[in-house]
C-alpha cells in the first residue's frame, strides 16, 4: 500500500512571528502548571524511605529497580498521583506504566517497597485492575515487581474484600494467562498473604535469594490462637514466636526452590532478578514492526513545544484542532475520512512512528450560520451534531473492520439539545455510537486536551469504554465534568430561586449556595483532582504527548490479537474514492 | 495595500488588543468575539500597521462586519 501511506497529505502550518507573540503568556501559564504537577508527582516518588535507608538495607527502591529493568528513554507512568481513598501515604502504593523490556513492550508495575514495605493500601486493588485490564487491552506481558508486606491491616475494610478489592487481581492475573498474556514476577523481600498470592500468581517468578512468599507470615503465625484478650504472658507468647519466625520467615528460597518449585529461578543479586526478566523479554510473543508499519518512522514536520501555544488554556478559548494534531503525527500527514461531513469533528488516518492510526478529535472552531443543517441556529465546534455522530459511527466501525487502533481527541462540551436536537435523532445517533464503540474489538487510547463534558465524554472513547480504551491521558488543561459548574448551579437551585422570590425572602443565601456548588465543580474538575479520582490515568505534559501515542501504537501493533492485511484495508480505499 | 479584518461570527467583542497606530505582525492576536460561550481571536493576516479600529470592548458585531483596517508593511527588495 505504499502509494497510500508512504506520503500522505501534509497538513498544519509553521507558527508565524504574531502567533508566538500572542502566545507567549499561554505557554508560560501552562509550562508553570506541568512545574506544579511535577512537583506533586515527585512528592510520590519520594514518599516513605529514602532511597539511601534503603539501600543501606542492601535493597534498591522500586524506582531504581523500574530504571535498570526498563530500557531507556521508553517509560510512559501511569496513575502517580492515583490515590482515591486519600491515603495519607500519597499513593496507592504501587508503581506502574508502559515501557520497553528488551526491545519488547510490556506493562509493569511494582509495590513501593519504601512505603510500608510495599504493603496493600486502599484504592490499589483498583489501580492494579487499570493495569491488567491495560495489559489485556494492549495483549501485551505483565511484568511486575513484588515487594508486598501484605496487607495495611490498621485499615483492611477499605480493601480486603469485595468485588474490586484486594483479591480481584489474583483472579486478573488467571484470566491473563488463560487468555495466553505472560505475567512476569520479579519478586523482592518478605510477601505474606495477599503478598504471598502477589508472588504466586504471575507465571513465572524470578526470585531473590533473600525473598520469601507465604500463605501467613510472621504477624499471622505468631497471633493464630486468639484468646478474647491479650495480657502480659500472652505478649510474651508473641514475643518468642515473633522472634522465632524473624530468624526463619515461612516460605523461603529454600522452600519455594528447593522443596515446591515454585520459583523457577533464583538470583543472589537484585540486579540479577532484573536481568532474569530482560532475558525472558528477549523471547515474549511480538511481532517485528515491520510487519505492520505502513511507511517508515517519521518525526512532525513541526515542534511539539508548538503545542504550548496552540492549545489555550482557556477552556473557552477557540483553537485549530489540526493544527494540534500536526504536531503530532509522523511527517504531519494524514489521509481525512468525509472532510466535507459532520465539520465539527475531525476523522482521518494518520501515522505514529510509521504504525497507521485514527485519530478522531474535535474541532472547535464556528460552523457557519447553515451547521447543523436540522436547525435555525448556527453551529458551534466542541459541541456534536447529527453529522459528527453519524461520521464517528461510520469511522470507528470501518477501524473496526480494519484492524486500526483508534487515538481520541477530547474537547467536547456535549451534544447539541433541544427539540431539533431530538427531532435529529441525536439521542439514537450518540447511543448508536456506544453501540459501535463496543462492537470494535480494537484498542483505543483517549487523550483528553481539555473539556470532557457531559454525555461526549463517555461517547467519544473515553474510559467509561472500560473494556476498548487502553488508557485516558490528560493535559494541565483537562477538566471534567457533567456540566460546567454554574450551568450545574442554575439546573439545581433555579426554581428555589423562583420559590424564595415568590415568597418575598432574601436570594443571598440561595446565591451563597450556587456560588459554592460553581466553586466546587470547579475544584473538583482540575486536572490534578481528575488524576487522584482516576478520571484520568496521568497528566502528561504537552510536550510529551507523541511520545505517550508512540508507546500506545507500538504496543497496540506488538501483538494484536486479530489482522487485516494492508492491501485488504477498505477504510483508506474509502477515503481515495 | 490595506487589508480589511471581518468578523467571521455574530457575537461581542469581549477583547481589544490593539489602537490605531499600533504595528501588528502576521497571525497576531488583535481582538477576541465572544459568542455561543466560546471565545474566538481574530488574528491579523499580515505585518502592518493599525490605520483604523471601528469596534470597541462590549461592542455587538455581526458577521462580516470591518472591525479593523490594517496598512500591510512592505518590504523594500
Amino acid at each position: 500500500m505504499k502509494p497510500y501511506f508512504e506520503k500522505m497529505i501534509e497538513f498544519g502550518h509553521a507558527l508565524k512571528k504574531g502567533r508566538i507573540k500572542s502566545t507567549e503568556e499561554n505557554l508560560n501559564h501552562i509550562k508553570n502548571i506541568e512545574a506544579d504537577v511535577a512537583d506533586e508527582m515527585s512528592r510520590v516518588k519520594l514518599a516513605g524511605f529514602s532511597e539511601e535507608e534503603i539501600n543501606a538495607r542492601g535493597q534498591m527502591t522500586v524506582w531504581q529497580r523500574l530504571e535498570y529493568l526498563v530500557d531507556p528513554g521508553t517509560w510512559c507512568p501511569l496513575h502517580t498521583l492515583y490515590n482515591p481513598m486519600n491515603n495519607e501515604e500519597g499513593t496507592t502504593n504501587v508503581i506502574d506504566g508502559v515501557g520497553k523490556i528488551s526491545g519488547k513492550w510490556a506493562v509493569i508495575i511494582g509495590f513501593d517497597n519504601k512505603v510500608m514495605a510495599g504493603a496493600w493500601l486502599p484504592g490499589q486493588s483498583e489501580n492494579i485492575l487499570r493495569v491488567t485490564d491495560l495489559s489485556k487491552r494492549l495483549n501485551i506481558p505483565l511484568v511486575w515487581l513484588v515487594n508486598c508486606s501484605g496487607a495495611k491491616l490498621t485499615e483492611q475494610e477499605k480493601f480486603y474484600a469485595n468485588r474490586r478489592g484486594a483479591g480481584t487481581p489474583f483472579f486478573r492475573h488467571a484470566e491473563l494467562e488463560q487468555l495466553g498474556i505472560p505475567v512476569l514476577a520479579g519478586i523482592y523481600g518478605t510477601n505474606p498473604a495477599g503478598g504471598g498470592y502477589q508472588s504466586i500468581s504471575p507465571a513465572i517468578l524470578f526470585a531473590h535469594k533473600d525473598c520469601n512468599m507465604a500463605v501467613g507470615g510472621i504477624g499471622i503465625v505468631s497471633g493464630m490462637a486468639p484468646k478474647g484478650e491479650f495480657d502480659l504472658e500472652s505478649a510474651e507468647e508473641i514475643i518468642e514466636k515473633a522472634k522465632q519466625f524473624r530468624a526463619k520467615p515461612p516460605g523461603s528460597v529454600n522452600i519455594h526452590y528447593n522443596e515446591t518449585g515454585f520459583f523457577r529461578y533464583v538470583f543472589d543479586d537484585e540486579t540479577g532478578v532484573l536481568d532474569g526478566i530482560k532475558n525472558y523479554m528477549k523471547d515474549m510473543p511480538a511481532y517485528p514492526p515491520k510487519f505492520f508499519r505502513v511507511a517508515e518512522p517519521k518525526e512532525s514536520r513541526f515542534p511539539i513545544d508548538d503545542l504550548y501555544r496552540l492549545i489555550p488554556l482557556n477552556p473557552k478559548r477557540v483553537y485549530d484542532f489540526e493544527e494540534v494534531l500536526a504536531r503530532l503525527v509522523d511527517a504531519s500527514e494524514h489521509m481525512e475520512f468525509h472532510p466535507d461531513y459532520g465539520p465539527e469533528v475531525y476523522t482521518g488516518l494518520c501515522k505514529i512512528d510509521g504504525f497507521l492510526v485514527a485519530c478522531i478529535g474535535n474541532r472547535q472552531e464556528y460552523l457557519g450560520r447553515h451547521y447543523p443543517e436540522y436547525a435555525d441556529y448556527a453551529g458551534m465546534g466542541g459541541k456534536l451534531y447529527r453529522q459528527g455522530l453519524i461520521k464517528m459511527n461510520e469511522f470507528v466501525t470501518l477501524c473496526g473492520r480494519d484492524r486500526i487502533p483508534v487515538i481520541w481527541f477530547q474537547d467536547s462540551s456535549g451534544l447539541d439539545v433541544g427539540d431539533d436536537a431530538e427531532k435529529a435523532e441525536l439521542l439514537g445517533l450518540a447511543q448508536g455510537l456506544v453501540y459501535s464503540i463496543q462492537q470494535t474489538d480494537v484498542p483505543m487510547m483517549l487523550l483528553l486536551l481539555r473539556k470532557g463534558t457531559a454525555s461526549a465524554h463517555y461517547l467519544m472513547g473515553g474510559p467509561t469504554a472500560n473494556r476498548h480504551n487502553a488508557f485516558s491521558i490528560g493535559t494541565v488543561a483537562s477538566e471534567i465534568y457533567v456540566m460546567h459548574g454554574e450551568t450545574a448551579a442554575v439546573a439545581t437551585y433555579s426554581r428555589r430561586l423562583v420559590k424564595e422570590k415568590e415568597a418575598g425572602r432574601p436570594l443571598e443565601p440561595i446565591i451563597e449556595k450556587m456560588n459554592q456548588l460553581a466553586k466546587a465543580y470547579h475544584e473538583k474538575s482540575r486536572p490534578r483532582f481528575c488524576a487522584k479520582s482516576g478520571m484520568i490515568d496521568e497528566i502528561v505534559p504537552l510536550s510529551d504527548l507523541r511520545k505517550y501515542i508512540a508507546t500506545f501504537a507500538g504496543a497496540a501493533y506488538q501483538n494484536p490479537k486479530s489482522i487485516c492485511p494492508h492491501h485488504q484495508l477498505i477504510l483508506p480505499r474509502i477515503i481515495k474514492g | 495595500m490595506t487589508q480589511e479584518i471581518v468578523a467571521p461570527l455574530d457575537g461581542k467583542v469581549c477583547q481589544l488588543h490593539i489602537s490605531a497606530g499600533d504595528k501588528v505582525e502576521e497571525d497576531e492576536e488583535i481582538l477576541v468575539i465572544e459568542a455561543m460561550k466560546m471565545e474566538t481571536p481574530i488574528y491579523t493576516p499580515c505585518d502592518g500597521i493599525v490605520r483604523e479600529v471601528r469596534v470597541k470592548a462590549g461592542d455587538e458585531v455581526t458577521e462580516n462586519d470591518v472591525l479593523a483596517v490594517i496598512d500591510e508593511e512592505h518590504i523594500e527588495v
